[in-house]
């Protein structure tokens, strides 16, 4: 090989100055240690370039060398760990802590369709159960109640047919019954529209009331019923207050009762009865 | 930068830096950061860039000093390369590629520097320096301190290519003339 016509290509120099290809690079970087004449010719040019350089050298700030070196950790210990102390691998660091959040962010970005969409969905759906849920208990509820309300009173007017089955059953039992003395009081002066029949077992002296019209009683007064035994009124019993309707159980009657009669009195009644509240009147 | 005494030859220079010296690296930063410095301004064109560039140049020197071999060329010419691809890599990432219209600039402005510490021999190598004609100084400014290809510098001079090349071969034997002592 010509050393000297490959120093005159120039090829030296492009290496020193960095302007050669990768292949001119290994061909040169090759050629250096294979030829010394050409490793000291390529050293003459790094020298001059060197101390070119050298000379156009600027001052650099001094609080760049005191941060450069503040970086720096020194000594063979150091130097294996020298790399991660250095400020492009914190860097590099930083920018993996960066693409180690970002993938995170992105995986919560997929993972929300996945169950937090359908819990969203799961929720809604259930905020649409609920509401259609309580209206339907509402609206149960309240059909109930209503027909609640409707049994009640189906139970009401079946009780009242079966209280007054059971009344004119009883009425017509009374009626049937030969021991049973009818004895109708009609209305008086006071109450001339009332009515009320006495029925009276001769047998077992066991009086029953039918009362098929009286006023209502006002407040505190109560209606009593006597008999007439003797020539003296003798205490039957007061009468409830709902007495239509039904048979009012009343004492039983002396054997010798010859008339009976009602008056209104005070409530819980009185031992003799007060002669200008007597409201009907029947004679046996 | 101030032209030391050389109390290391490049061997034990680079001994010491592989050994992860803080002598070493003191002696490395205030021998040369003035020259990569100044390669790094003339790139960047922003003295405050020009620090941090400058910064992550030589902690990129310190952090891969074990990969230099000294074998493909001098440590000054590794380190140089780092810095000027650091600054090249920081313009490029502002998407600006350094112009030739503040080179002349830049010349006028690092001549003057370099003058901020006039000692004999560096007087002495200053005027050699200063012996290169302009039209050849340029280029090699061009080239070894801001990166360009010779194809880059042919077509921003608007100068033919093998003129740019003859240009800074006979600039470099210049130089090499010069410093060959």
């Amino acid at each position: 090989m010509n050393i000297s016509a490959y120093i005159d290509s120039g090829i030296l120099e492009e290496y020193a100055l960095g302007i050669v290809s990768p292949q001119e690079k290994q061909e040169v970087e090759c050629l250096t240690q294979v030829y010394p004449e050409l490793k000291a010719e390529l050293e003459l040019v790094e020298k001059a370039l060197e101390q070119y350089a050298l000379q156009h050298g600027v001052p650099v700030p001094g609080r760049v060398k005191d941060t450069i070196f503040t970086q720096m950790k020194f000594g063979p210990a150091a130097s294996a760990a020298a790399a991660d102390a250095s400020p492009a691998d914190i860097k590099e660091e930083g920018r993996t802590i960066e693409y180690d959040t970002t993938p995170i962010q992105e995986d919560a970005r997929v993972t929300r369709p996945l169950w937090g969409t359908l819990g969203i969905a799961a929720s809604v759906l259930l905020a649409i159960f609920g509401a259609w849920a309580a209206y339907q208990y509402s609206t149960t509820r309240s059909e109930n109640e209503q027909l609640a309300v409707e049994v009640e009173n189906l139970n009401e007017q079946t009780n009242t047919l079966q209280q007054r089955a059971e009344y004119n059953e009883a009425l017509a039992a009374n009626y049937r019954n030969p021991d049973v003395k009818i004895v109708n009081m009609p209305g008086l002066e006071k109450a001339p529209d009332s009515e009320v029949v006495a029925l009276w077992n001769q047998k077992t002296n066991e009086v029953l009331l039918d009362v098929q019209n009286l006023p209502a009683p006002p407040t505190g007064k109560q209606y009593q019923l006597w008999t007439i035994v003797d020539g003296k009124p003798v205490d039957m019993g007061m009468l409830d207050d709902d007495f239509m309707g039904k048979l009012l159980r009343m004492k039983a009657s002396s054997p010798n009762a010859a008339a009976f009669a009602i008056t209104l009195e005070d409530d819980g009644g009185k031992p003799s009865p007060t002669m200008e509240e007597m409201v009907v009147m029947g004679k046996v | 930068m101030a032209i030391h005494e050389p109390n290391y030859s490049e061997e034990e220079l680079v001994a010491s830096l592989k050994q992860n010296d803080r002598t070493a690296y003191e002696y490395l930063y205030d021998n040369y950061s003035g020259a990569l410095f100044s390669v790094i301004s003339k790139v960047l064109r922003d003295n405050e860039k020009a620090e941090d560039v400058m910064q992550d140049a030589f902690l990129k020197i310190w952090k891969n000093i074990s990969s230099y071999d000294p074998d493909k060329g001098r440590l000054f010419t590794w380190m140089l390369n780092i810095a000027r691809n650091s600054a090249i890599d920081a313009v490029r990432s502002e998407k600006r590629k350094p112009g030739m219209d503040d080179i002349t600039e830049n010349l006028d402005r690092t001549d003057q520097n370099a003058t901020y510490q006039p000692s004999p021999s560096t007087l002495d190598l200053k005027a050699l320096v200063d012996t290169l004609r302009p039209e050849r100084k340029i280029l090699l400014d061009l080239v070894y301190f801001q990166g360009y290809t010779q194809e880059e510098a042919s077509k921003e001079l608007d100068v033919p290519l093998g003129t740019v090349k003859s240009r800074i071969r006979t600039a470099l034997k210049d130089l090499k003339h010069y410093f060959k002592i």
